[in-house]
């Protein structure tokens, strides 16, 4: 399943920008009375967030990409400050916040960027720049079937557009920016375009949702960030330390076997998910067991289907995992050897696979020696290099995909926290014998694993051999290189003159 | 002067412009060119497919492909579709009747099969035709083939020796590639030069057709109607070329850069008889390797090194190898093992027998194969399961030689809440670790505590157990096996 995000390539924003100022619009979209903001409409509290970024190459991580311009929409709330997405302002090196009807462009500043919930919180640089706009107040998680509205800046034109739809479903859906985090998303029939991404959905005159992503294929479908995680993304960053949308580490399965059911002692009453497996070291593996029947979470019953009732809907168990902060616990009851028994589960962040999910805003780390570029494994180098949406699966990048996404569950010994890839060689005279040009997974430099980054320089920093020998990662023992370590010191130098390379690292 | 004389001396004329011209040596080749429609023979072969998501369906498919009648009573090909024949039918003359066939003999790993018929009409006519002894580079061939019930004869330029993997098997071998404007090749057509045949077509890819050279064909026959032939063999350790000098210094090497370099261990693991990892490769079988990992064959040229495990010897033979170890050189007694497809953990065939498979209360498992995985279509390398297909290159043969996959399941009672279980590699059942449908049948025979079947995947982000009630389950396979009109439960 693949999702796209949308902001919006910004090539007409000089046009937009003359459009000007005009008398408010009465859209008459927004649903039912609107007695707290008559005199302050809402639409009046949505911006136009302009944005220069500017993206790294992560095979060659010491270059930017050109700068994109983007567009995307966000809302004032309580504080001054602007929610949008997170994506919207992603790698973003200017940011200019344009007010509705108004001509002024108002440079703002990214606060807390919460990539895992693709949310974020920008000021303006002069915080008398929203003087006089009324925030938004936040509502409840809207029913399915009731109707909302969506207020943004999508592609098709340059003013603030409203498009208006029905709550379609609710559940856990996968979040395309960070690319390996699945939350609780409303999906609706409004139209969400590239744009939108980061305006309000509105229930009345409350904000029920952040308009966020859509899904190739399918028709007529949006999807917001329900309040739930909203908030929660407010209360992490209240203390000014953004912390995360916690992991427990435990997936539950489904538990309709009746053989299973009475293997477990559990009556067929439809009650439980069981406990498939857990990660090492998470949270949850201190307190649960592969095989403990999950009873209820947070104070909801879990079913056998893995769902909890939640406001209406039934979502998955996860849900309440998630909506918990950081450093809180989370009530748990369930069903071990026969007897039920609560217990609690300390929530932690968890960053150990952020690999393996889309970065942003945190440069690629890189060394480099001898013209051999070194940087991590990550889903943003294989986006690069292309690896991902191949069209046939052959042994090289498999093994790639294999180390970043799958081995860690399968094998945590034997992952690393940082498996390093040789990127590429800056051709030389020094390496222009090697056989092996890139895109493979370094085992061994002068024997010396490489668990992450700072392993290669130290392992080329203390070796006194005459050759560097490195091994690369194969069915059993790679290919195996070398290079000559006098040349390759006396060549260093010249190759990043050569290549145009200021630093030859960044750890 | 009467016009029937004018008539006679213009048609004259003219049939002395066609053969005046011929040279002494044009006049030889044409008295020596063979009737290839004598030897040429049209197979038609109807086979078994591989039903990857419902083993026990064996839908047939015919195709037809080309023979050449090389002995008394014998019709080469190549073995394509043939393992899996139920129906192998010759016909002569490009036209006409069809003659019920047998497979005499087939080998999957050198892709060459013979055929004979009891049918005494379908000799009648034919003679064999001779295979080159040996075909040498360039610069062209002819390509003969039947077409539309005519014998169709066009000219293909040399391109290449290579050694590659053969069209069925993974043991590399000498091919002899053409180029060529011709379309629909591979079916077995003959390349044939100075009245002899030089090689069978195998398989073609744009312009380039690819053919088992003639000199290869005639030491496996040679083997085979001797008795001695083992199967192909291969090289099962793996290595590179010695092409980065500062490699081999690094390895110690002295003088001249040469030879490749042995980055991962075969099978054997005595040291004395086989490559072992950081060996350089300095001489197979008297042949000095050079820093591509080629060595220079007297019939072929340059050649990777991989075709010296069939050029002397076949399987079972004994190959001296120089490996230079430790700073000297060092000469290993190696023997050549067999390229068997159950030497490979995801075997590329499965030719020992029907597809197999066993259903355990409706839960479907097969072994994982490349025939299974092919199940996904001609692009099964991009929509096949990401996990099964890595598993072709995972570490791990020795400790399981082969891996079991629930291929998916057909609902029953049984199995309720299963029903979206599919594409696992199952690890153990019951306690016991599966390699093979025979370990888990044995499996099955010893329920777990708690009166189930325990059944355990490998770990990873997936599924990782489900249980089936060990008391239901005879019966529950029964009603599956019953309701989907399956033939049995197993077929291992």
């Amino acid at each position: 399943m693949r999702l796209i995000v949308f902001s919006r390539v910004w090539l007409l924003w000089a046009v937009v920008f003359v459009a000007g100022a005009r008398a408010q619009t009465e859209t008459g979209l927004l649903e039912g009375p609107p007695p707290a903001v008559a005199a302050a409409a809402p639409e009046r509290a949505v911006v136009q967030i302009l944005v220069s970024s500017q993206w790294p190459v992560y095979d060659a991580p010491w270059r930017s990409h050109p700068v994109r311009r983007s567009s995307g929409t966000g809302f004032v709330i309580e504080g001054g400050r602007i929610l949008t997405n997170a994506h919207v302002v992603a790698w973003a090196k200017q940011i200019l916040i344009r007010r509705y009807q108004d001509p002024r462009l108002v440079p703002a500043r990214v606060v807390f960027a919460g990539h895992e919930s693709d949310l974020a919180l920008l000021e303006p640089l002069d915080p008398r720049d929203l003087d006089g706009v009324v925030a938004l107040q936040f509502g409840e998680l809207p029913a399915v079937q009731s109707t909302v509205v969506t207020c943004g800046y999508p592609t098709g034109g340059d003013q603030m557009s409203f498009t208006r739809g029905v709550v379609s479903r609710i559940e856990v859906q996968p979040y395309a920016h960070p690319g390996n985090r699945a939350l609780l998303a409303v999906q609706t029939d409004a139209a969400i375009n590239p744009g939108n991404s980061g305006g309000p959905v509105f229930q009345g005159d409350k904000v029920v949702g952040v308009a966020f992503q859509g899904m190739p294929g399918l028709q007529n479908a949006g999807f917001f960030i329900p309040p739930e995680v909203v908030k929660h993304f407010l209360e992490d960053v209240a203390d000014g330390r953004y912390d995360g949308i916690p992991m427990a580490g435990v997936s539950f399965e489904q538990l309709h076997n009746p053989a299973y059911r009475r293997l477990l002692g559990l009556a067929d009453d439809g009650r439980g998910a069981r406990v498939d497996n857990l990660r090492a070291g998470g949270p949850a593996s201190r307190v649960l067991r592969p095989d403990d029947v999950l009873l209820a979470a947070g104070g909801f019953p879990v079913g056998a289907d893995g769902m909890i009732p939640y406001r209406g809907n039934r979502v998955a168990a996860s849900v309440p995992f998630q909506l918990t902060q950081a450093g809180q616990r989370l009530p748990l009851t369930i069903w071990r050897d026969g007897a039920e028994m609560n217990v609690e589960v300390e929530m932690e962040a968890f960053d150990g696979d952020r690999l393996a999910g889309r970065q942003h805003d945190v440069l690629p780390r890189y060394t480099i020696h001898a013209g051999l570029v070194f940087t991590s494994l990550s889903a943003n180098y294989l986006d690069t290099v292309g690896v991902l949406g191949r069209d046939r699966v052959w042994e090289g990048w498999a093994r790639l995909l294999h180390t970043l996404h799958h081995l860690p569950a399968e094998d945590p010994a034997a992952a690393r926290p940082e498996p390093v890839v040789l990127a590429g060689i800056l051709p030389h005279a020094v390496n222009a014998d090697l056989g092996v040009r890139g895109r493979a997974l370094v085992h061994r430099i002068n024997g010396v694993r490489i668990e992450r980054l700072e392993d290669v320089r130290r392992a080329f920093a203390e070796h006194r051999g005459a050759q560097h020998l490195l091994e690369f990662v194969g069915e059993h023992e790679g290919p195996l290189e070398a290079i000559d370590r006098e040349r390759a010191a006396a060549a260093h130098a010249e190759i990043l003159r050569n290549y145009n390379i200021v630093s030859d690292h960044r750890l | 002067m009467p016009k029937s004389f004018l008539l006679r001396l213009v048609f004259s004329v003219l049939a002395l412009g066609l053969v005046a011209p011929a040279t002494p040596s044009a006049q030889a080749q044409l008295l020596a060119r063979p009737n290839w429609e004598r030897s040429l023979v049209t197979i038609e072969v109807t086979f078994k497919l591989h039903d990857a998501f419902q083993p026990w369906n064996e839908p047939a498919r015919a195709i037809r492909k080309h023979g050449v009648v090389i002995g008394p009573g014998e019709v080469l090909t190549t073995a394509q579709y043939l393992p899996t024949h139920t129906l192998v039918r010759l016909q002569k003359g490009g036209r006409g009747r069809w003659h019920d066939a047998r497979v005499k003999w087939w080998d999957a790993q050198s892709n060459l099969a013979l055929l004979e018929t009891d049918d005494a009409a379908f000799w009648e006519g034919l003679v064999p035709a001779t295979l080159a002894r040996n075909v040498s580079r360039g610069p062209d061939f002819e390509l003969v083939r039947w077409r539309d019930g005519n014998l169709e004869t066009r000219r293909v330029e040399f391109g290449k020796f290579t050694v590659s993997e053969g069209a069925l098997g993974f043991a590399p071998h000498v091919q002899l590639e053409v180029s060529t404007d011709l379309g629909g090749l591979g079916w077995t057509e003959l390349i044939v030069r100075d009245g002899a045949i030089a090689g069978l077509t195998t398989y073609s890819s744009g312009r380039v057709c690819g053919a088992l050279p003639a000199g290869f064909i005639r030491r496996v026959l040679d083997a085979q109607r001797a008795g001695a032939f083992e199967g192909l063999g291969y090289f099962d350790f793996t290595w590179q070329p010695g092409s980065n000098p500062y490699l081999l210094k690094a390895l110690g090497l002295e003088g001249q850069p040469r030879g490749a370099v042995v980055h991962a261990p075969g099978r054997e693991k005595d040291p004395a008889r086989a490559p072992q990892p950081r060996d350089i490769i300095l001489e197979v079988g008297g042949f000095p390797i050079d820093v591509e990992g080629d060595y220079l064959d007297p019939d072929y040229g340059h050649l990777m090194l991989e075709n010296l495990a069939n050029r002397a010897q076949f399987a079972g033979g004994r190959l001296p190898i120089k490996v230079w170890r430790e700073g000297r050189e060092v000469t290993l007694d190696y023997v050549v093992p067999r390229a068997d497809f159950a030497n490979e953990r995801v075997p590329r065939e499965m030719f020992a027998g029907p597809p197999q498979y066993l259903v355990a209360g409706g839960l479907v498992f097969q072994p994982l194969s490349q025939p299974f995985l092919r199940g996904w279509g001609e692009e099964w390398r991009k929509f096949a399961p990401f996990r099964l297909q890595f598993a072709q290159f995972e570490r791990g043969r020795d400790e399981r030689p082969s891996l079991v996959v629930l291929s998916g399941v057909l609902p029953d009672p049984i199995n309720l809440g299963y029903q979206d279980a599919m594409m696992l590699i199952v690890d153990q059942v019951n306690g016991r670790r599966i390699a093979t449908l025979a370990d888990l049948a044995e499996a099955l025979r010893a329920p777990a505590e708690g009166g189930v079947h325990r059944v355990e995947f490998m770990p990873g982000r997936s599924l990782q157990r489900l249980v089936l009630d060990a008391a239901g389950l005879e019966e529950a396979t029964r009603r599956v096996v019953e309701f989907y009109g399956l033939p049995a439960a197993e077929r291992l």
